[in-house]
């Protein structure tokens, strides 16, 4: 840790993210990591400010990280993962003096909550439901479709199920059938079935200080769960102003004074935005990292600053960059999921690693050959990353991936 | 292909590079797999080798190696460069390119590398390209293109890059040059200088090199390799000469032999036409050649038909057209009359017919192949260093103490020595002593094969692992005593003989000189001959050198060992000294040019001049009596010393008083 500014706020981020300390050592803030014990040799290896905590479920001992975290003199807390939003909640209440904030964290950790939450804020939001075991997926998935005046052997429209707790893609099942039912272990329950929505889903990275918006970028998925680039194309940028305006409600109905909110979004072909579910830190899909090659800030740093009381406005200003027309280019990335059952070896498609467009990778050569079925939407086995002027030139790019076997 | 221009490129290159400069030492991993896409990418573009070597500098303390391989380049090997460039992995392919152009910038002063001065940085890449010479001359040789893959116009282009950027006048000239360099330390293990040799065979064969200065040089060595006697002169293949062999009369057979051995001698390398004529002779009761075939002088001969069985069986075992090169190593052993020894001689029947633990096998089989059985293989290597004590090198190990530890038993303790490999060998476990406590070794049987440092001869495959397991335990029980642990543990690690008066220039806590003066006069009362009495070393003594590269910067601290001192051709003092890494001959700067060849050194010794070397010397033992006794050494020159050290490796280690004040105080 180098030399920070004393002027400045002193940050406990919640969380072990090699990609996060490394940003904020570099910044100008004074910091401690809070994260589980078995980091903490790495940490003093590399003179990272630690302090070992585990975040199990909230419980009485909360008050006690709390408390230390206050005694050293720490102002406020930064969650990096779902699992320590609601910490950093009740961290804050105490260390802000606003009991508030451990509330508005619990909306951020229960998608439940969350939609009724944003629905009684004026929100546009889907049709959802909680569900508590098989026979509620059953009743919801025939009682959307009956609503769709669907026949006995049409197809039918699928369902949404996921965690309520979880980040992303994690737990996300699409149920089309009562088979898709049945695959569902009744561990994953209590769900959040939610009605399926054909139509562009994109998300949202939004900086806020003061409730207000500082710094809000459109991140454009070209497939759900498998590719998304920054800044979004000029057909999805046009709605900027509307998605603004959206955010500015979220603003309100979740009470938000500060820090970094990362929706998600449905624009239906009639031009109605659905609002899907927030998060309240950084967004999976390294979309960070994209934003940082598309506009040269570091997005860790800039959340470090959203979250600081001590922050400044004029630090605000010459921090940020204008938003679209300051961007150098666009930067996406693709998500690589193999695509055969039996594989030999890594192999970068010739016409994706002459690319022009093409980046790096961050991909293993596999260490087995069969590849474990995929349940729910999984986890892809790294990321490929493009970078380049064209959006358009890019999202074909992102799809055409789909199509290539980097596994053979 | 259409949008790849280089400025794009260029301009990728040039974000991650600086994503790399900026991130932490912990996480620089993540940032080299995006800097070597972008670089591989460049490489082979037209202009993309000449940029990357501009950032040479840049990305080697942007910290593109931290964590690999090539970490460390002053222990990189230059015979694994081949290796790397056909593994046909492109990552593995750009870090080793990128690794040469950082040498490149090294040995043209546009880059500083602790570690690496210059002057190596250029033998580095002298042997870098002589080992690869098909890679250079007369165009593309079909199946090191086969081998090379895509990667082909890439490595093409940093080979021309390495290739302009040396400088050199005549290629073949300064390759042979550094050829006859190497070999004048006989070192033991000769793989990548064979491989150097052949290039320049194919090379001269193909009419390639123009060169006539170096020729007839070039030429010797490869005759020397691949024809050294008239009925191999042609290179005709083993069962041909055989052949030949049986063909002759006794007259003509003696010829063979002594041309063998003259070969053998003169430039250090042992053909393998002459180890099949070792057993080709024993086979077919020709005996009597063995002598001549040796080159043995009196002295070898005497041994020779002392221990006549012991000796037919060492050839009949260890000595292969595959481990050809130990016929020096064994002639060399009985010059030298270690086998007089009482134990030598059974402890070598003891090796002959060692069983070896399947770890050990493996471990054998894995580093050298199985052309040769295991056993044989360990013999020749145990020959290997009983005959060319000073030969060994730590090959890319970067610890240099276990190398430096066997070279001093083979040299002073060899029995000692063949009891630790039998060891190592039969039980997969050393046990040594500290302050009456045992240290074992054992467990490092488990280690992963793919760990382990293979790239030096059989004894140190075997032992070194061993060895630097019981040093770093050493280490550790000391390490709270308050002073340098090698006080206590360089006695009880390799033996009794090592002085008890410990005596370091530094202090531990500051890393400051202190009582410098002091130091310097203890050493010439130990060790110089006109102030200790006339006293000659008896036993070899380990010490510790502050390393500095030719600008005489601080590069890191080193093991050596003392050998002898004595005056050279010219009468000057000089000290001689054995040096465990692969290549002695360095530029410390200051004008302190360590000699290997030329001022009277034996085989595998470098040397200094007295006072040159005493100013890297920041440790070394002695016995208590002698550093007391002896006579004060001159005043002048100690502080010629002093000013010596200050100028270069202790220019940040005087503390307050400056050299020439304290002189003035006294």
């Amino acid at each position: 840790m180098g030399n920070y500014d004393r002027s400045k706020g002193y940050v406990a981020i919640l969380g072990w993210s090699l990609n996060a300390i490394d940003a904020i050592d570099r910044f100008d803030r004074r910091y401690v990591i809070v994260a589980p014990p078995w980091a903490e040799e790495y940490a003093n290896r590399y003179d990272i400010p630690f302090i070992s905590w585990n975040f199990e479920r909230l419980n009485e001992r909360s008050m006690e990280i709390a408390q230390r975290l206050k005694d050293e003199g720490v102002d406020v807390a930064i969650p990096l993962y779902e699992e320590t939003v609601e910490w950093a909640g009740a961290i804050n209440s105490v260390l802000l003096g606003n009991p508030r904030l451990m509330g508005q964290a619990l909306l951020f950790r229960d998608k439940a909550l969350m939609k009724r939450r944003a629905q009684l804020g004026g929100i546009r939001v889907g049709i959802f439901e909680e569900a508590q075991d098989k026979s509620d997926v059953i009743r919801f998935l025939t009682r959307v479709n009956q609503a769709l005046l669907k026949l006995d052997g049409d197809p039918n429209d699928p369902i949404h199920l996921k965690a309520f707790d979880k980040a992303g893609c994690l737990g996300h099942r699409v149920v089309r059938t009562a088979d898709d039912v049945d695959n569902i272990p009744e561990d994953e329950f209590p769900v959040l079935m939610e009605s399926h929505l054909d139509g562009w889903e994109f998300a949202v990275e939004a900086f806020i200080k003061d409730r207000k918006i500082q710094f809000m970028n459109i991140s454009e998925y070209v497939t759900l769960g498998y590719s998304v680039f920054v800044p979004a194309t000029p057909d999805l940028e046009k709605w900027r102003p509307r998605v603004k305006e959206e955010i500015e409600k979220l603003i309100e109905a979740f009470d938000i004074d500060f820090g970094f909110i990362h929706p998600e979004y449905f624009v239906t072909s009639d031009g109605k935005m659905y609002f899907g579910e927030v998060a309240y830190r950084p967004p999976g899909f390294n979309a960070f990292e994209l934003i940082e090659r598309a506009y040269g800030f570091n997005a860790y740093q800039a959340m470090v600053m959203m979250f600081d009381p001590k922050t400044t406005d004029e630090e605000i200003a010459e921090f940020f960059p204008r938003e679209v027309v300051d961007a150098k280019g666009h930067a996406g990335c693709f998500g690589v999921y193999p695509r055969r059952r039996v594989i030999n070896e890594l192999k970068i498609p010739d016409d994706t690693a002459q690319d022009a467009y093409f980046e790096f990778h961050e991909l293993q050569s596999p260490m087995q050959n069969k590849v474990p079925k995929r349940s729910a939407f999984g986890t892809h086995w790294g990321l490929v990353y493009f970078f380049g002027d064209d959006p358009y030139r890019l999202r074909d790019l992102l799809k055409a991936q789909e199509e290539l076997d980097y596994y053979i | 292909m259409s949008e790849w221009d280089l400025g794009k490129l260029a301009e990728k290159f040039e974000h991650v590079l600086s994503q790399l400069e900026q991130a932490r030492r912990f996480n620089k991993q993540r940032y080299q797999a995006a800097t070597l896409e972008a670089a591989a990418r460049l490489l082979p573009l037209e202009g993309g080798v000449e940029l990357l070597f501009e950032h040479a500098a840049r990305y080697d303390r942007a910290g593109l190696f931290v964590d690999t391989a090539w970490d460390n380049p002053e222990t990189l090997l230059p015979g694994l460069v081949r290796t790397s460039l056909e593994s046909g992995d492109r990552v593995t392919v750009t870090i080793e390119l990128l690794s040469e152009l950082r040498l490149l910038a090294l040995a043209r002063g546009l880059h500083c590398h602790a570690g690496v001065p210059g002057e190596q940085a250029r033998h580095f890449l002298t042997q870098v390209l002589a080992l690869n010479l098909d890679y250079l001359l007369a165009g593309p040789a079909e199946s090191s293109r086969v081998r090379l893959g895509n990667s082909a116009p890439a490595v093409d282009r940093v080979f021309r890059l390495l290739l302009a950027g040396i400088d050199f006048a005549d290629i073949l000239g300064s390759l042979v040059t550094e050829i006859q360099r190497m070999l004048a330390q006989r070192p033991i293990q000769v793989d990548s200088i064979k491989s150097m040799i052949t290039q320049i065979a194919v090379a001269r064969a193909r009419g390639d090199d123009a060169s006539e200065s170096a020729g007839a040089e070039a030429d010797l060595l490869v005759r020397a390799l691949f024809g050294p006697s008239s009925s191999c002169a042609d290179d005709p293949g083993l069962d041909v000469f055989e052949q030949r062999l049986a063909a002759l009369e006794p007259d003509g057979l003696l010829a063979e032999a002594r041309q063998f051995a003259e070969h053998m001698h003169g430039v250090g390398l042992v053909s393998d036409y002459h180890a099949q004529f070792l057993r080709w002779a024993l086979a077919s009761g020709r005996e009597e050649l063995l002598a001549d075939a040796l080159g043995l002088s009196s002295t070898g001969i005497d041994v020779l038909r002392c221990y006549q069985q012991l000796v037919h069986r060492l050839v009949g075992r260890a000595v292969h057209p595959q481990t050809a090169q130990c016929v020096y190593s064994l002639a060399m052993m009985l010059e030298s009359g270690v086998l007089y020894a009482p134990p030598i001689a059974p402890a070598l029947w003891r090796q002959i017919d060692l069983p070896l633990s399947p770890h050990c096998e493996t471990l054998l089989t894995f580093a050298f192949g199985n052309a040769v059985p295991a056993t044989d293989r360990l013999l020749a290597g145990a020959l290997a260093i009983l005959g060319q004590p000073l030969g060994i090198g730590q090959g890319n190990n970067p610890t240099c103490q276990s190398a430096r530890a066997i070279s001093m038993w083979a040299y002073n303790d060899p029995d000692y020595l063949l009891y630790l490999i039998q060891q190592a060998a039969r039980f997969d476990e050393v046990v040594m002593h500290f302050e009456g406590t045992p240290i074992s070794s054992a467990g490092v049987a488990a280690t992963d094969l793919r760990q382990l440092p293979l790239d030096t001869d059989p004894v140190s495959v075997l032992l070194v692992p061993h060895l630097d397991k019981i040093y770093h335990h050493m280490g550790q029980l000391c390490a709270d005593r308050g002073d340098d642990p090698h006080r206590w543990v360089n006695p009880e690690f390799h033996g009794w003989w090592v002085g008890r008066s410990f005596n370091l220039a530094v202090d531990l806590e500051s890393g400051q000189l202190t009582a410098y003066r002091d130091f310097i006069s203890r050493f010439y009362r130990s060790y110089h001959p006109y102030y200790n009495g006339n006293q000659p070393i008896i036993h070899p003594q380990p010490a510790g050198l502050a390393i500095t590269d030719s600008n005489g910067a601080f590069v890191g601290w080193h093991a050596i060992t003392l050998i002898r001192v004595a005056l050279d051709q010219e009468g000057a003092m000089r000290v001689y000294f054995f040096n465990p890494n692969n290549d002695s001959g360095q530029n410390w700067g200051g004008g302190v040019q360590v000699s290997t060849d030329g001022h009277g050194e034996r085989h595998g010794e470098s040397s200094l001049p007295f006072a040159e070397l005493v100013s890297r010397l920041y440790l070394f033992h002695a016995e208590a009596e002698n550093s007391q006794a002896g006579s004060e050494p001159e005043r002048g020159e100690v502080t010629e010393v002093m000013q010596m050290a200050v100028g270069s490796w202790a220019s940040s280690r005087v503390q307050g008083v400056p050299a020439e004040n304290e002189e003035k105080e006294n």
